[in-house]
């Protein structure tokens, strides 16, 4: 017995001293972990294998090509940035592993674009990103917490919240379909519950709602009730606030079984080319609305799309351009601004005043103003709706976009007047 | 009224999909006593050479067979391969119970991972062979399209067949002989190693069958995370051990019954309570009998 | 192995050096080795759980993460509703998660191999949506499970991390003591007998089904008790920390540790937290394409288990030692 325990100890003591001496001596130095004069270095930890990765996992490669567009371009202050990815299968233990090694030993400078609410929310308490500053950048979730700064002074969220978004959507309900019968299919989460609030406030009143357990869409004959219940119910016009997958199951079953009503799609479920590779035929999705607070990715009359499809295809293998690549190299782009902007002494402080203080200044593509400032931090604060057209592309009503922006309190939904600042010269800092 | 004809509809044609996966679950076991979790795997990879196929030749009913014949293929050579190297290695002790389940869910794990490398982790998908849009009853339209018709026929036929192959011929005497008791059929001529790669093959062309059809129906896509297929492989064994794991006829009652009650309580009672439902179907139907729907004799031991 | 008697109190200073051990090789280390260290002191405490319920008592779970996660559930509302104490939150993971044993123990007694194996699955797999269906248990995102910061008497500079080490290694050590004790008394012999032996145990006036559902119950409190350490790792106890693929992980582990013995447990739970890093590493330093990357843990996972059961089927530890008898 003392024999086992002793090689267990051995065992134990083993691999511990091996573990530490995987450690690289880290060299005195008098700029923060994860930047020298000439670099920098930013971590992301995302799906990139696992049921929650396609689509999202071009996220990475989309802002690797615009890094490496900047890189070429002689970088930002002098300082070329790497991005170090991670894998986290959407499973919060993982992320918040990966982002240990993202922070502890690949020693990154500040992550970037981590996606899910429940990651985001364990990576920041697990790892306490605000006790020892570090930024997280641009979080790919629309959960309305991470806009409290108390609880989360280092992360910036770059979407805007279900609940802004459930508001532009329900002014837009008031204003077009009035005294109409609406339906609503929603995930049964704080996903689904966020949006729920925001359509509350904005005053809707539902015919019918159909929540579904969030992964339940991919069971056969799941999405079929839905469609039998909507049209038992008969609804004029029906709101899908999904995830793709459920979106597309949704329209799918629509389709098979010729139930039509007037289509509005949240903007997660909502990218065309998810869709239309889900079987949704384009001509079935065509009139049905949909919201983004960027520029269509068929808009290459957009300077920034024009730009970004100029990268991708020289930087990024000419990927299949859709929202995921557009959202990938905003958040880049947006980064990029931020590390311009907080100036060649750059420490993560610095990063972070320099976000709330100018991102008004920030050249961006997003078609909303930016909200963030020292009492908040959320990015995007509303959307464009548009239709979409024969070749489901979005469009924008009229040939212009027309931008709602509110706030995830009781605030008003508004049409902005804002203006984004113009692109800068080929779209590269400085 | 109507909404009533199309539930049922609903339960029946989604039991027809849950099915498919069911058969091969049963297949494997009856045949070696595994619970096969690579099943779900061993049905993508076939359906991977399915949409090659179709890739090449645009026809869906050549790669329906090819991709039937490639997972027959893949099955006899993991149990010829592997699974008889397991059985040598593990077959004493506590890892006995729990060795080959174990197994299977490497092996699922390494196609997984050899799918992502081969054909990365995009969703790809395949054309339906039949429309997708349901028949119209006067000014209705049904729950039921020509595809799902089809798939509805598809498991009518490969449960007839197989039946007839375990219940009439000599080569499903063997099967079954060689699965209840090894040793005793090896006494009687039987070659047993041979039959079982035999009940594997089977198994892997019913799952080649069940990925082609579940990617060609409605929304189905392809990806080596496919949502679809770890749903399949899941739904598809609650469904093979509420029917009793060792009855085809068990196992598409059990996907019927689970298709069904899914569909009447999503429908009636409340939209998010699908895995719940089937886990308590499960329980319930587990109380009263232990050994699933059709079970031969109470408290059958692996 | 169960020839070897080695007194109560050899064991315990056995136990009581290794914790030593592990004191002063945490203050060694970076917090990134310090916080696989504690995810690995969970791990241990998962493995044995399965180990005891398999390799003891010859019963099959796929779904143990459930049990994780009423445990880690359990102590987050503890603690977040009467701000209790760590070591009482852990309590309760305990007494709720092997109240929930009993439950199923009591189910699973009638089920044989596939047929428990499929009833642990489907709960596995309806976890997540059950969290969702009661607001106090927060939804997708879940609940904050904060243990607060460690005491100040340890020092300005004792990270949080070294803190949930310490915790956890502590409480994996408590654990596995009181397994090991537990395994060699009166019960431990019962379930041994009923696994190997059922009819005749059942001739010896042995019980079968209250054994199953003890060795059932026992298992569920140990799993609870990882669920509470995993749950304090993350500081968060959401529906996602708890996939199949956690289930999965475990009784892979469980099989890399050698079912039967508990002496392997560690080489399971370190394999489980170094694989996907070691993966990493090599993907880098030999800088392959995009798909390899994205596959190369997976397929090094699944391989090593297909390894393990192939040749090594009872572990590591039992290979040796039975490599030393001949």
């Amino acid at each position: 017995m003392i024999g086992k325990n002793r090689r267990k100890l051995i065992t134990a003591s083993a691999v511990i001293a091996a573990g530490s001496m995987l450690l690289a001596a880290a060299p005195a130095q008098a700029l923060e972990q994860g930047i020298t004069t000439s670099s920098i270095k930013l971590g992301i930890t995302i799906p990139m294998t696992g049921i929650a990765s396609p689509g999202y996992s071009k996220i990475p490669g989309a802002m690797k090509a615009y890094f490496d567009y900047v890189n070429a371009n002689g970088g930002v202050n002098g300082r070329k940035i790497t991005l170090v990815v991670k894998d986290d299968q959407y499973i919060p233990t993982l992320a918040v592993a990966k982002a240990n090694e993202l922070i502890f030993k690949d020693k990154v400078f500040a992550l970037i674009g981590t996606l899910g609410t429940a990651s985001t929310k364990a990576i920041s308490r697990s790892l306490q990103l605000s006790a020892r500053g570090i930024p997280s950048l641009f979080v790919n979730t629309g959960y309305s917490g991470f806009a409290d700064k108390k609880l989360y002074p280092t992360s910036f969220s770059i979407l805007p919240s279900y609940q802004m978004e459930a508001k532009v959507i329900g002014k837009y309900l008031d204003e077009n379909f009035a005294g109409k019968k609406v339906g609503l299919i929603y995930q049964d989460d704080d996903f689904g519950v966020d949006a729920l609030n925001g359509f509350k406030q904005a005053g809707v009143d539902f015919a019918v709602k159909i929540p579904y357990a969030s992964g339940s869409q991919g069971v056969a004959g799941v999405a079929g009730t839905w469609i039998t219940k909507l049209q038992a119910a008969a609804p004029d016009v029906v709101v899908l606030f999904g995830v793709s997958s459920a979106t597309a199951a949704a329209l799918g079953n629509a389709y098979a079984y010729k139930y039509a009503p007037k289509w509005i799609l949240g903007s997660v479920g909502g990218d065309a080319t998810t869709l239309t590779a889900n079987k949704v035929p384009a001509a079935f999705l065509a009139g049905s609305k949909g919201l983004s607070f960027a520029p269509a990715p068929s808009d290459s009359t957009d300077p920034y799309i024009a730009m970004f499809m100029d990268v991708n295809e020289k930087y990024n293998k000419n990927a299949p351009f859709d929202n995921n690549i557009v959202a990938g190299m905003t958040s880049a782009f947006l980064a990029v601004q931020a590390i311009k902007a907080a100036g060649p002494n750059l420490t993560r402080k610095s990063l972070i005043a320099a976000i709330e203080k100018s991102s008004a200044t920030f050249a961006n593509p997003a078609l909303t103003p930016l909200g963030f400032s020292s009492t908040s931090h959320v990015g995007a604060t509303g959307y464009w709706i548009g239709t979409y057209d024969a070749t489901g592309s979005l469009k924008p009503d009229g040939g212009k976009y027309t931008v709602y922006t509110t706030d995830s309190g009781t605030g008003a939904v508004v049409v902005s007047t804002y203006k984004r600042p113009a692109m800068p010269a080929k779209g590269l800092p400085n | 009224m109507f909404q009533l004809l199309n539930t049922v509809l609903i339960g029946i044609t989604a039991g027809s999909i849950y099915s498919l996966m069911a058969i091969a679950m049963v297949l494997v076991w009856r045949s070696t006593r595994v619970v096969n979790f690579a099943q779900a795997g061993m049905a993508l990879l076939s359906t991977y050479f399915g949409y090659e196929i179709i890739h090449m030749s645009g026809s869906y009913w050549l790669a329906l067979p090819i991709a039937m014949l490639a997972g027959a293929a893949v099955a006899a050579a993991i149990e010829l391969i592997f699974m008889r190297l397991l059985l040598k290695h593990s077959s004493q002790g506590a890892i006995a119970s729990i060795a080959p389940i174990i197994a299977t869910l490497g092996l699922l794990g390494l196609i997984k991972s050899i799918i992502g490398y081969f054909w990365g982790n995009q969703d790809v998908t395949i054309d339906s062979p039949f429309s997708n849009v349901g028949f119209t009853l006067g000014s209705h339209t049904l729950a039921l399209s020509p595809m799902k018709l089809f798939i509805l026929l598809a498991v009518v036929f490969l449960t007839l067949v197989l039946s007839l192959i375990f219940q009439k011929t000599n080569l499903g005497l063997a099967l079954r002989a060689s699965a209840y008791s090894p040793e005793i059929s090896r006494l009687a001529g039987i070659k047993v190693d041979l039959v079982r790669t035999f009940g594997w093959s089977l198994a892997g062309a019913a799952g080649g069958a069940a990925g082609m059809l579940q990617t060609a129906n409605g929304n189905g896509t392809l990806s080596p995370d496919s949502l679809e297929f770890s749903l399949l492989l899941a739904f598809g064994f609650i469904a093979a051990v509420i029917g009793g794991l060792d009855s085809l006829i068990g196992a598409v009652l059990g996907a019927l019954l689970l298709g069904l009650v899914l569909a009447f309580v999503l429908t009636y009672v409340g939209g998010s309570l699908v895995f719940i439902t089937a886990f308590v179907l499960l329980l319930v139907v587990l109380l009263i009998r232990p050994g699933g729907i059709i079970s031969q004799k109470a408290g059958r031991r692996a | 192995m169960h020839k070897v008697k080695a007194s109560n109190l050899t064991r315990l200073i056995g136990f009581v050096l290794l914790g030593l051990v592990l004191f002063f090789v945490s203050n060694r280390v970076d917090e990134l080795r310090v916080y696989q260290g504690a995810s690995v002191a969970m791990y241990v405490v998962a493995i044995s759980s399965i180990i005891l319920l398999t390799g003891y008592s010859g019963q099959v779970s796929l779904g143990h993460g459930a049990l994780l996660a009423v445990g880690g559930y359990g102590a987050a509302l503890v603690r977040n509703e009467f701000n209790a104490p760590v070591w009482l939150c852990f309590a309760a993971a305990v007494l709720l998660a092997a109240l929930w044993g009993a439950l199923l123990g009591a189910t699973a007694a009638r089920l044989s191999g596939p047929y428990l194996a499929g009833t642990t699955l489907a709960l596995a797999v309806g976890l997540p949506s059950i969290a969702n269906q009661f607001k106090f248990l927060g939804g997708e995102q879940g609940l904050i499970f904060d243990i607060g910061l460690p005491p100040a008497s340890l020092g300005e500079f004792f990270s949080q991390y070294k803190w949930f080490f310490w915790i956890a290694a502590l409480t994996a050590l408590i654990a596995m003591w009181w397994l090991q004790n537990l395994l060699r008394s009166r019960y431990g012999r019962t379930w041994r007998a009923v696994r190997s032996q059922s009819v005749a145990a059942e001739l010896a006036g042995i019980n079968l089904a209250r054994s199953k559902i003890l060795a059932f119950t026992v298992s569920a409190g140990l799993a609870g008790l990882a669920g509470a350490l995993l749950s304090m790792s993350i500081s968060t106890v959401s529906p996602g920390a708890f996939p199949l693929s956690l289930s999965f992980a475990l009784a892979t582990g469980a099989v890399l540790s050698g079912v039967t013995t508990l002496g392997g447990v560690i080489i399971g739970a370190v394999t489980l937290v170094a694989i996907p890093e070691v993966a990493d590493t090599l993907t880098q330093s030999i800088g392959a394409s995009e798909n390899v990357i994205a596959n190369l843990p997976g397929l090094m996972v699944s391989g090593l288990l297909i390894v393990a059961v192939l040749f090594v089927p009872n572990g590591p530890v039992e290979q040796l030692k039975h490599r030393q008898k001949r």
